[in-house]
């Protein structure tokens, strides 16, 4: 029941929040109260990991089915934190163009009420119909809510390709969960995943892998599915891009992990290689873009391709290690994108874009608390070690370094290779980055220096920050809670 | 023939109830002829009553079966070969003629409830009759004629019924789009005629072929074995035997064509738009609804009796369906005009309807007619958002300009809008549409067409273009469009019209698609689980 209710309260609040006068006020006391309604609930119902199960559609067989596990509950908690510090956000800034607040808060809940539906549902029809209530609200945040500095045209080239793209991909999802539910006789992830899909041929294992790959590949997003990606985060509001940076985007790997890896983990073998390479591939063409890439916002899109690519690399390793650190490394993700987006997001309010041959003054000199937290962001995002990406992206490589029995031991160890090559451009691009905007090379000491972070928004950045440095010396918090249900996905495969 | 038809009133009330209200219309207009709005309200009525009256069918179960007219014994039969089976040997049970499961009892209440919707969008804007035509009546009888061979049709079990209420449900649109008086409107009730004409003349042939290759004058499991029977009969009587289904094969060919002219299944979707545009919104909404309740519940007919064949899946029907599906959403693409653009919905949802017949199990039929209610359900609720917006702006309610910044000015229209437009493009918060998806690809999957699968992927993503086109405006106006939209009313538009009946009409679908979205099982149920 809690838990239905948890996923409930955004909803109605969402809900409410469209159905509100464009100049009433009350918005700022339903968003707030609905979101940290949903934040503590949250926590309870992963402390007591309490579930609900009952019948939803008699006639498909769909139930609604959720509960927390330990793969899933780290990122209930993100996306539940997260949804209170983008609110929070909101709200203490400028109002936004192109709309009233209170749709954009509403376009928020609603993206986190889909977004606990798709990490809490046990039932892959049900997974898949939350996995698409995100949809309509990023595309109303995207092309009404997004950079008014740009023409209509770009905000609905933008806004376009995210929908087209996610609902292509989710699509193919469906074809993939059906043939599997067809095939099963049962839709219950749990009973999917105790399976193993034994009783399927390889062949067909691995066409239902395929689209499943394929179709949640889009949404994660893997080279050269990622085309969409650049160009929604650099329209989209920075309440947006929180979203899809942290939540939306981990809705992809936790997909791959609760739907390809635990139901049919020979097809996922089997198609391995390709998945290691394209997430290498990843890897290098995102660190590239980023060394020359001018706008800002964009630039830390595609560094976000190359993030997500360690995170398949991690998966394909196939062993509890590469299972753990695809886990770890979303979250970290997660934490870092937020972060950096929520940081540029401000910058790109004052600045008015994001370009980076703008010469402007050096945020070491005029704005400190806005530099500070930028250099803990692309620290992180090269991996530095003490932070929380270091563990993702040094458990996947040690992962894929020693992968499962059966992986294609030199492919992997050559992808790791290529890998290690990444993280040195990783390095390269954000030196690049601190370099200009930090330490104002090459720019005019005597522009107009930004307004510097001030209260709840710079609460919000010192505690992304926190979050981390704590979850970067302790890995093991993580890792801890996802220790058991990761080795319960893999299962009897191997451990 | 041996023994006389048995007559089950209560059964057959769902055709005879709005049978009684043609009367009670035109009674009353001779009673009473000085409000405009009588003839429709006991219209309405008429069609809610056939709806109630199609419950007791739905709410039966999955095996419940109301049938009446049944005779027992052989009919008279030329068997199709020497040696084989006739139909008059392997047939020894009961025939009826008419004959309602849950899933034809499902379509007449569809119907019923649709046609309501129709009247209420139909309702006369102006109080008083004016004195030289009486319209309304007979209006009101030829949408009540229409749902009448609608609900006879999901019912009949032998050809002469099925294709007489065929044309039932057919001719008065026609009447009805030409009623409307403008050139327009005759030239699109002209082409509605003549595509009705070739369809009748294909459904006629059609219905022949299978009497010559089974036998037997009904749609029945027991006819098509007949048939059946002499292609597995073995290879002694081969040359006797192939013509049958040959027949069979042909009829059934012929008979989609047919069927394909009313589900406006491309090749044979010429006539949609034209029809749309030239009629007024009632009567488009008709068309789009109700109409393609009677073409389906025709083809389902057919299809279950096919069903004892076990045949594999038709490549026809597939092909029908992905030709549709891409066509559709391709010209849907392209409009501006609201109406057009759900012409055009209309083409591709209908390849999403018969989509699920690849498969011709009860699946497979179950699937297309959940399909088609919530395209159905979906459909109402635009129609009646349009309507309501033509009857406030006049005709500048039909371009997708006129409902820039509707959120603003009228936030629950919108929010009933959007609704339609994400149920029709299968998005949350239209978790139907979604739901419809699942439902109409699970027969492809179940057959294994993955080819299909993936067209039809492609289409859902062309669909969710076509809708969110007409939908950007709603919530994200241009200058422009908000400052079009904001404009007064044309001439030859009355503001103060009345509205009630729209209003009602657009509450009560969108409360219906609402309770649908929330809780699928409600509609998916009416099927049996």
């Amino acid at each position: 029941m809690a838990v239905t209710i948890l996923v409930l309260i955004p909803l109605v609040a969402a809900i409410v929040l469209f159905a509100m006068a464009p100049s009433a006020t009350a918005d700022r006391l339903v968003a707030l109260v609905a979101s940290i309604g949903a934040a503590v609930l949250a926590i309870v119902v992963s402390a007591l990991r309490l579930d609900v199960d009952v019948m939803w559609i008699r006639s498909l067989g769909i139930r609604w089915h959720l509960a927390p596990d330990g793969v899933s509950i780290a990122l209930i908690l993100l996306t539940a934190l997260l949804t209170v510090g983008v609110v929070l956000h909101t709200l203490h800034g400028p109002p936004p163009q192109g709309g009233s607040r209170s749709t954009l808060l509403g376009c928020v809940l609603l993206v986190e009420a889909g977004a606990l539906g798709t990490f809490l549902a046990r039932d892959a029809l049900l997974f898949f119909v939350a996995f698409e209530v995100v949809l309509v609200p990023m595309w109303v945040l995207i092309r009404r809510f997004g950079d008014h500095h740009r023409t209509d045209a770009v905000r609905a080239d933008a806004a376009g390709r995210f929908i087209f793209f996610t609902v292509l991909g989710s699509t193919l999802m469906l074809i993939g969960i059906l043939f599997l539910v067809y095939h099963q006789g049962t839709s219950d992830l749990d009973v999917l995943a105790a399976a193993h899909a034994d009783r399927l041929s390889h062949g067909l294992q691995v066409a239902i892998a395929a689209l499943l790959l394929t179709g949640l590949g889009i949404k994660v997003p893997l080279w050269p599915l990622h085309t969409w990606l650049p160009a929604a985060h650099t329209i989209a509001p920075t309440a947006g891009s929180v979203l899809l940076a942290a939540v939306l985007l981990k809705m992809g790997t936790y997909g791959i992990v609760r739907l390809a890896v635990a139901n049919v983990p020979a097809g996922v073998a089997t198609l391995s290689p390709v998945l290691a390479i394209l997430g290498v591939v990843g890897v290098i063409w995102g660190g590239l873009a980023c060394l020359v890439e001018r706008d800002l916002k964009r630039l830390v899109a595609y560094s976000s391709v190359a993030h997500m690519g360690f995170v398949a690399l991690a998966l394909a390793s196939g062993s509890h290690t590469g299972l753990q650190a695809a886990l770890f490394g979303n979250i970290a993700h997660g934490i870092v994108a937020a972060l950096l987006f929520l940081v540029v997001g401000d910058l790109k309010e004052q600045w008015g874009s994001a370009d980076l041959a703008v010469a402007r003054a050096s945020l070491r000199d005029s704005a400190p608390r806005f530099g500070v937290p930028l250099v803990f962001g692309f620290a992180a995002a090269l991996g530095l070690p003490g932070l929380v990406s270091f563990w993702g992206e040094f458990l996947a490589l040690y992962a894929a370094w020693s992968p499962a029995p059966g992986r294609p031991v030199a492919l992997l160890r050559a992808c790791v290779v290529v890998g290690a090559v990444g993280l040195a451009i990783a390095a390269g691009y954000a030196l690049r980055v601190l370099r200009i905007v930090w330490a104002g090379e090459g720019g005019n000491p005597a522009a107009t220096p930004v307004r510097d972070l001030r209260g709840v928004r710079r609460g919000l950045i010192v505690t992304l920050v926190g979050a981390m440095v704590v979850l970067g010396v302790g890995p093991q918090l993580l890792l801890h809670l996802s220790d058991l249900d990761a080795a319960g996905v893999l299962g009897a495969v191997r451990r | 023939m041996t023994t006389t038809p048995g007559l089950d009133v209560v059964t057959l009330l769902p055709a005879l109830i709005p049978l009684a209200g043609v009367v009670i219309v035109l009674v009353a207009d001779l009673v009473v002829p000085r409000f405009r709005g009588f003839p429709y309200a006991l219209a309405a009525l008429a069609s809610l009553g056939a709806a109630g009256a199609a419950v007791p069918g739905v709410v039966g179960g999955a095996g419940a079966v109301r049938e009446t007219f049944c005779m027992t014994g052989g009919w008279f039969a030329f068997g199709p070969g020497p040696g084989a089976p006739s139909y008059s040997q392997a047939q020894a049970a009961t025939e009826c003629l008419w004959r309602a499961g849950t899933l034809g009892s499902s379509l007449q209440l569809g119907a019923g409830l649709a046609a309501a919707v129709c009247l209420a969008l139909a309702w006369p804007s102006v109080r008083g009759r004016s004195a030289e035509v009486s319209r309304e009546p007979v209006e009101a009888v030829l949408f009540l004629t229409a749902l009448t061979g609608t609900v006879v049709v999901a019912a009949s079990r032998d050809l002469g019924t099925w294709l007489v209420a065929l044309e039932l449900a057919t001719l008065p649109v026609i009447a009805l789009v030409a009623l409307s008086g403008t050139r327009a409107a005759l030239a699109g009730a002209m082409q509605l005629l003549v595509t009705s004409l070739v369809s009748f003349a294909l459904l006629a042939v059609g219905a022949a072929l299978w009497f010559l290759a089974t036998g037997a004058p009904f749609f029945s499991r027991d006819a098509a074995l007949a048939a059946g029977h002499v292609s597995q009969g073995g290879t002694a009587l081969a040359a006797g035997q192939q013509p049958s289904v040959a027949l069979l094969s042909l009829s059934l060919v012929l008979i989609l064509a047919g069927l394909g002219f009313k589900l406006s299944l491309v090749p044979f979707h010429a006539w949609t738009p034209t029809a749309y545009a030239c009629s007024t919104p009632a009567v488009a909404t008709f068309l789009a609804t109700v109409s393609k309740v009677g073409a389906l519940a025709a083809l389902l007919v057919v299809v279950q009796a096919l069903a004892a064949l076990s045949t594999p899946g038709l490549i026809a029907v597939a092909v029908l369906a992905a030709a549709s599906m891409t066509l559709g959403n391709l010209m849907a693409l392209r409009q501006d005009d609201v109406v057009r653009l759900l012409a055009w919905s209309t083409v591709a949802q209908a390849g999403w309807v018969v989509l699920p017949l690849v498969s011709v199990s009860p699946l497979g039929q179950r699937s297309a007619a959940i399909y088609l209610l919530t395209y159905v359900a979906a459909t109402l609720v635009a129609f009646a958002v349009v309507a309501r917006t033509v009857r406030e702006v006049g005709s500048r309610g039909l371009s997708t300009a006129a409902y820039g910044g509707l959120w603003k000015r009228s936030p629950w229209r919108a929010g009933a809008l959007a609704l339609a437009l994400t149920s029709l493009a299968g998005l949350p918060p239209g978790v139907i549409g979604l739901v419809g998806k699942v439902v109409a690809l699970r027969p492809v999957i179940v057959e294994g067409w993955v080819w299909l699968a993936v067209i039809a992927a492609g289409n859902a993503v062309l669909g969710v273009a076509v809708y969110l086109r007409w939908l950007r405006p709603v919530v994200n106006p241009s200058e422009a469009e908000a400052a079009a939209a904001g404009e007064p009313a044309g001439p030859g538009v009355s503001p103060t019209g009345r509205r009630l009946a729209i209003t009602m009409a657009l509450v009560g679908s969108a409360l219906v698609l609402l309770v649908v979205s929330v809780q699928p099982q409600l509609l998916l149920g009416l099927f049996g689980s």
